[in-house]
């Protein structure tokens, strides 16, 4: 089944990488984002630094929804689903196929923002670096897992790329809040007593999302 | 000495009268088509 | 009796338990309005209470019905509970506006803060969220099966959700303490009121239970007719 999975996610990125449109605008919106965020504060009253988790999160959620919704949005222009799901693929390894190739994406896209938001906020990324990372990854897979089961979902209904923002908002407070919280608390070098606790939740959701997307998967497809 | 809001009160209880109300006429009315 | 006409029947009959139940909420506004004493510290908002919490009991009910039909959908392939699905998230989405509005209506003379982020503020916020969410979905998939299917994994989802909204808001809360409250609905409360929140609860989980079971029955009617002009057709 991994194998199969594999196989999907690598076509999947194949196709992304060449056209690469999805991926540059992403990135641009990415930037764009970060740097209208400047401008929505007043320096003089909010620090950057109390701004910035929340600031890193929103931008990531919104790089991450478009990245979502072209997974599934390009599969349905290409009518491409169909021929996988007549040939003998488990449907599990379907959807781990296509998370995997949109974490990939949603990764790649937060890997060149990252030193964009340190740039632009004056944050000093290296001295936390491996709990930052550790924090990103756990709350961008819960995001990703999600969404990948909603998006199958939504890219089969009249107003797709409006109804998966108004599906998924709810379903991203979790991991999110959870991020934001252990980010702000790495940022000022809490210790990792202070961590635990979100850690637990972040850590829980993911394997609650990821268990209950295996389960349901297939009943988001076509018979 | 008892506060003074029982205008808070009667507009919970006309808001939710009215919600709840208006709701069940739709509802109601739905049903005689 | 062909399977419109019992429908239509089903429609009629459910309209008797509705208006039975609209005589048991006027009968709550008077009991609570008029025959309940007034709680001394709080003043006459307290007495929202009597609408707020039964209003929040019938939306759990309506997100639990909703939850148990989505699995037992997927378990089953029975339209029925889908149709069932479908009434409860509706009639749960009103309930749960009344609980929105009721509840600062409360908060502001009683906490002096109109909305609060509290455990159960915040879950029935996120809760109106997932039932516009569901009711959205079911108005943008037209196939039926589709959208059984659709709404019964976003029921399941949603169902899931909840506890980890409440965990998240509760883990943030410990972290920024709040100034200390009134417990407006402590367990010790006495004879009178007591009586007049249990008849509440009742008077409305007959009003979902009217309300669940004509919009069931309607939506029972339009799917008859469907069939029929189907059939008529061939």
């Amino acid at each position: 089944m991994l194998r199969q999975a594999w196989i999907i996610a690598a076509k999947d990125l194949r196709l992304e990488f060449r056209s690469r449109t999805a991926f540059l605008s992403s990135l641009v919106f990415t930037a764009l984002v970060l740097a209208i965020f400047n401008f929505a504060r007043d320096p003089t009253v909010l620090s950057g630094t109390d701004l910035a988790p929340g600031i890193l999160w929103i931008t990531f959620s919104f790089a991450g929804l478009l990245g979502l919704n072209r997974a599934f949005a390009l599969e349905r222009e290409n009518r491409t689903l169909d021929g996988l799901l007549l040939a003998p693929v488990d449907r599990t390894a379907l959807y781990l196929g296509k998370a995997l190739a949109n974490l990939v994406f949603v990764g790649t896209v937060e890997a060149v923002a990252l030193p964009l938001f340190a740039l632009f906020f004056n944050v000093p990324l290296l001295p936390v670096l491996a709990p930052l990372l550790a924090v990103v990854a756990l709350a961008t897979v819960g995001f990703v897992a999600i969404g990948t089961l909603l998006s199958a979902i939504a890219v089969n209904t009249r107003f797709a790329e409006l109804m998966l923002p108004v599906l998924m908002l709810p379903f991203l407070v979790p991991p999110i809040t959870g991020a934001v919280q252990l980010t702000a608390r790495v940022f000022s070098g809490r210790p990792f007593a202070e961590l635990s606790a979100w850690l637990k939740l972040l850590v829980g959701y993911d394997i609650v999302v990821v268990l209950a997307a295996f389960l349901v998967f297939e009943y988001t497809l076509d018979e | 000495m008892t506060p003074d809001n029982g205008s808070f009160m009667t507009a919970a209880y006309v808001v939710l009268g009215v919600l709840y109300a208006g709701y069940t006429a739709w509802v109601w009315r739905k049903g005689r088509d | 009796m062909t399977t419109v006409e019992s429908a239509r029947a089903a429609v009629r009959t459910s309209r008797l338990l509705l208006g039975v139940a609209l005589l048991l909420v006027a009968a709550l506004y008077v009991r609570a309005l008029a025959f309940t004493p007034v709680e001394a510290m709080q003043g006459p908002a307290q007495k929202i209470f009597y609408v707020h919490v039964p209003s929040a009991w019938t939306a759990f009910v309506a997100f639990v019905v909703v939850g148990a039909c989505s699995v037992l959908y997927l378990v089953m392939r029975d339209i029925r509970l889908d149709r069932l699905a479908a009434a409860s998230a509706e009639v749960g989405t009103v309930f749960t506006t009344g609980v929105l509005l009721s509840g600062p209506m409360w908060g502001k003379p009683i906490w002096g803060t109109w909305w609060t982020w509290d455990a159960r503020l915040t879950s029935t916020l996120f809760l109106w969220f997932i039932f516009f969410g569901y009711l959205v979905l079911r108005g943008a998939v037209r196939e039926p099966g589709q959208r059984a299917r659709f709404s019964a994994v976003l029921g399941i989802l949603g169902a899931l959700l909840v506890p980890f909204i409440h965990m998240s808001v509760k883990l943030f809360r410990t972290l920024h303490p709040q100034p200390v409250v009134m417990n407006p609905d402590g367990p010790t409360l006495p004879g009178s009121m007591l009586a007049t929140l249990l008849f509440g609860v009742f008077a409305f989980t007959i009003f979902y239970a009217g309300l669940v079971w004509q919009r069931y029955a309607q939506l029972t009617l339009e799917d008859a007719h469907a069939a029929a002009a189907a059939e008529s057709e061939r």
